[in-house]
């Protein structure tokens, strides 16, 4: 599962579980991780380039006002997109944060808390971003 | 400037510090694992050396797609919050969307694109090492390539985002 992206796992560096491979739950895990990760990057590979290109190149970044935005959300597509976008960005970046984490913070505690911390901020940044959704459907 | 406007650009201050923060972690993860406290002049040796030893590039690679990442996570998160502003009023999103045309804030989007685009190609690029099980020789000229694009078409963008400010 390493990959050339992947460089000497810190875990391996500090000697701490050298020989024996994580246990299945882990590993299930992982391999769950790995496929957020990358079948959401596919997802977004389109997703966040056509709407940046929508934003800077189609239309002017001085001209996606909320005239923009209520034309645009007026359309169920775009709806769709952008709420697919938003729970897959989400996904992604909080997947891509985790092992980050895993990587940097040795002490079990502490990476138990800050992993904690990333879970509830992702999962209030995708309540607002549904709620800012679902307002504009209702009204 | 209004209240909504400075609450915007102190958040993109600390979003800019903790990014700044998270590169230290990442540099000072890099010359643990690189061995030695002057990863500068380790590289700098290094790069006398020939293409075939340095297989380090795809570390590199992985440090700024590592970075890239949590600037680009960070932008995010502060973007769904001030698009959350379209829901108080629509004139609330306008006032805060005003700072998006000037000349600050699109060096910002641009230097956002050369990440985005950076971030894409190079995960792409790990998708077809890990599906073609590509080795280091392939690997390194697809890793020349996610950087020319990212080069070009990030310039390309940046002149599309500035044109409006600068004539």
């Amino acid at each position: 599962m390493t990959s050339l992206g992947d460089p000497v796992r810190p875990r391996h560096r500090e000697g701490v579980r050298h020989a024996a491979a994580p246990p299945s739950g882990a590993r299930r895990a992982r391999v769950a991780t790995y496929l957020t990760v990358r079948l959401t990057g596919l997802i977004l590979a389109v997703l966040v380039l056509g709407h940046f290109a929508l934003t800077h190149f189609i239309t002017d970044v001085a001209d996606a006002d909320a005239a923009f935005i209520a034309r645009r959300w007026g359309s169920a597509l775009w709806l769709a997109w952008d709420g697919t976008m938003l729970t897959a960005a989400l996904a992604h970046g909080a997947a891509g944060v985790w092992i980050a984490i895993e990587d940097y913070t040795a002490d079990p505690v502490r990476r138990r808390r800050v992993l904690a911390v990333l879970v509830a901020g992702t999962a209030l940044l995708l309540a607002l971003g549904w709620i800012t959704l679902a307002v504009a459907i209702l009204d | 400037m209004s209240a909504i406007q400075l609450a915007f650009l102190l958040a993109l201050t600390g979003t800019f510090a903790a990014v700044t923060w998270f590169a230290v972690v990442v540099v000072r993860g890099a010359a643990r694992s690189d061995g030695g406290a002057h990863p500068s002049w380790a590289l700098v040796r290094r790069l006398g050396r020939s293409p075939d030893e340095r297989a380090e590039l795809n570390r590199w690679a992985f440090y700024l797609h590592r970075l890239t990442g949590m600037a680009i996570f960070g932008f995010l998160c502060l973007h769904i919050v001030d698009v959350s502003a379209y829901t108080v009023s629509p004139s609330t999103y306008d006032d805060l969307h005003e700072l998006y045309g000037t000349a600050p804030m699109r060096l910002f989007e641009s230097s956002l694109l050369f990440a985005i685009l950076f971030h894409t190609l190079n995960g792409l690029r790990i998708l077809a090492v890990d599906v073609g099980d590509l080795g280091q020789v392939p690997a390194q000229r697809l890793l020349v390539g996610v950087v020319a694009v990212t080069v070009l078409a990030g310039a390309a963008g940046t002149a599309l985002i500035m044109a409006p400010v600068l004539t």
